[in-house]
């Protein structure tokens, strides 16, 4: 089953999202806290991109959710300014700065996290979980 | 996300409930930083109600323990859920900050004077 969602890049869309992905989650038959967790993950990358990408300013973000009986692949798009998660370095923890975290929780979460430095415009960002770790 | 302030003795307490993200987390950190820039020596956050977290919320509480902790103020966070706490474990600062498992044990933990 593949799903697309086309959202505005606002802080206000993110409650609303999660709780679309939350029931796809469910209905796919994950359990509730490998479910909680991709939420997590997914809900950081989006954050990313309405800090980073866009740093505030209106822009638009696409978000493809894919299931099937082994795995789940989420595709996030943007056009706004260059930003690759995978380049950023992983934080020493216990981190006692505020701040830091959001990759380091899509990092530990996901299974891959894939960064398409083909895009010519804006990012894309491929987020895979297996439902057994590979 | 619903926050609701009150008093216990000389305990300032914030009752959070619902979603806590990009999104309310600034409200979270107006209330903290109110009771931080008087020096409140005991605050206790009470986390029961709240589901979901994210790195915003955990970033928040990091400034308000750094700021508490600058005056020898104490920040305790208690009852949360198994979701919320998993965020903070992921994180690994479970071991950083003072959590207790109910709001009652950390009233008794910040001794709370009337």
């Amino acid at each position: 089953m593949e799903k697309r969602f086309e959202l505005t890049a606002s802080s206000e869309v993110l409650s609303p999202f999660r709780k679309e992905l939350r029931h796809i989650l469910n209905q796919a038959g994950w359990e509730k806290k490998s479910a909680e967790e991709i939420l997590l993950a997914v809900d950081e990358a989006l954050t990313n991109i309405i800090r980073h990408a866009y740093q505030g300013k209106s822009g638009k973000m696409a978000v493809t959710v894919g299931t099937s009986d082994d795995k789940i692949e989420i595709v996030l798009e943007d056009w706004g300014k260059k930003f690759d998660p995978t380049q950023v370095p992983s934080p020493e923890l216990p981190r006692h700065k505020p701040g830091g975290l959001g990759v380091h929780f899509i990092r530990t979460i996901m299974d891959q996290m894939i960064y398409d430095d083909q895009d010519p415009e804006g990012n894309r960002l491929r987020l895979i979980k297996h439902r057994t770790k590979i | 996300m619903k926050i609701q302030s009150s008093n216990q003795g000389d305990i300032q307490v914030l009752e959070l409930s619902g979603e806590l993200d990009y999104h309310s987390s600034p409200e979270l950190r107006e209330k903290l930083t109110e009771l931080t820039a008087k020096q409140a020596p005991k605050i206790l956050v009470n986390l029961g109600g709240v589901d979901y977290m994210d790195s915003s919320g955990i970033a928040t509480f990091v400034e308000a323990f750094q700021k508490a902790k600058r005056y020898q103020g104490r920040l305790i966070l208690a009852a949360l859920t198994s979701t919320v706490r998993g965020v903070f474990e992921i994180a690994k600062l479970d071991s950083i900050f003072e959590i207790t498992a109910t709001v009652a044990e950390a009233v008794e933990c910040l001794g709370a004077k009337t």
